[in-house]
């Protein structure tokens, strides 16, 4: 399904915003579920598609997991690493489901993260 | 008991889901999404993996792993072929250019294809039967590899459990 131009602007200037608001955000990537690069705003020479691939896959093996083990549905995956974490959660756009990736840097705080990308959840599946 | 792990790459919509499916004697875990790609005459795509599982009548174990087909998940490809036993390349012959295919995962396991058998099965052969599974070795041949090429049609369950004989008796063969 094709998302209308005016929601991919708005889903951009989202993602433009949390890299530009949120301290220590790296990139953010909005996402198909089968990875394909929706929208993005990444600093320095980060592949929005690459991200987009990897966040996919890691947002789907986390859903088999959850449903392997009878716990409902998979809400986000986060992957604390030794200078940061990678958040990846889901938003809706024209009522299709989305991946919304966060790749950060230690000095982001992923609880913030975590609230903002709600927040930016809320506005893109109001559109 | 010890486990063996077999990895199932190829085309997109070329069986690998299917295969595994086929076989695999719990059902298999399936990271199938929504296909948004129009080129694509498919309503799902794998996206992370396939595994499934069968249990040999010596005790052992075989682990089976699918991968995503596009290119744009080849980092699962590195991943997944990890300390793998075997390879098995399905191609689908309707495709346009399926010896490019062949390429494309020939190139991308070239590593591990140095040191552990693999095998091709070219699907639907039936409808499209060229590329000839001679021209498949040809192909194989100017790469420096000679690895079986079979048509197969992976939702028979004898034509899957053929493509994992096969590999095994290269195992046995040393023809690594």
């Amino acid at each position: 399904m094709n998302i209308a131009d005016y929601i991919v602007s708005a889903a951009k200037d989202e993602c433009t915003n949390l890299l530009n608001e949120q301290n220590g955000v790296l990139a953010v990537v909005i996402a198909s579920i089968d990875g394909f690069d929706l929208t993005s705003a990444v600093s320095g020479t980060l592949d929005a598609s690459r991200i987009a691939a990897m966040a996919s896959s890691i947002a789907a093996i986390g859903s088999v997991v959850t449903q392997e083990v009878h716990i409902g549905a998979s809400k986000s995956v986060t992957v604390n690493t030794e200078n940061g974490f990678v958040y990846i959660t889901y938003v809706e756009l024209s009522g299709v489901s989305h991946i919304l990736n966060v790749i950060a840097d230690k000095s982001a705080v992923l609880a913030q993260v975590i609230y903002r990308c709600s927040e930016i959840g809320k506005r893109l599946k109001s559109i | 008991m010890k486990e063996y792990k077999l990895v199932f790459t190829g085309t997109t919509g070329a069986g690998k889901t299917t295969a595994i499916t086929a076989i695999s004697e719990a059902p298999p875990v399936k990271t199938d999404v929504t296909n948004t790609d129009e080129t694509l005459n498919k309503k799902s795509t794998t996206v992370g993996l396939d595994f499934g599982q069968i249990n040999l009548a010596n005790g052992d174990r075989l682990r089976l792993f699918g991968t995503p087909g596009q290119t744009r998940f080849d980092f699962m490809w590195k991943i997944l072929v990890k300390d793998a036993f075997g390879i098995i390349i399905l191609i689908d012959n309707s495709r346009p250019n399926p010896l490019d295919d062949l390429n494309l995962y020939i190139d991308g396991f070239k590593q591990e294809l140095l040191t552990i058998p693999c095998v091709v099965g070219v699907g639907r052969t039936e409808t499209h039967a060229y590329p000839s599974l001679d021209e498949y070795s040809n192909a194989l041949e100017k790469l420096n590899l000679i690895l079986p090429v079979i048509s197969v049609d992976v939702r028979n369950t004898e034509d899957v459990n053929m493509l994992i004989s096969i590999l095994m008796a290269q195992t046995e063969a040393e023809l690594i």
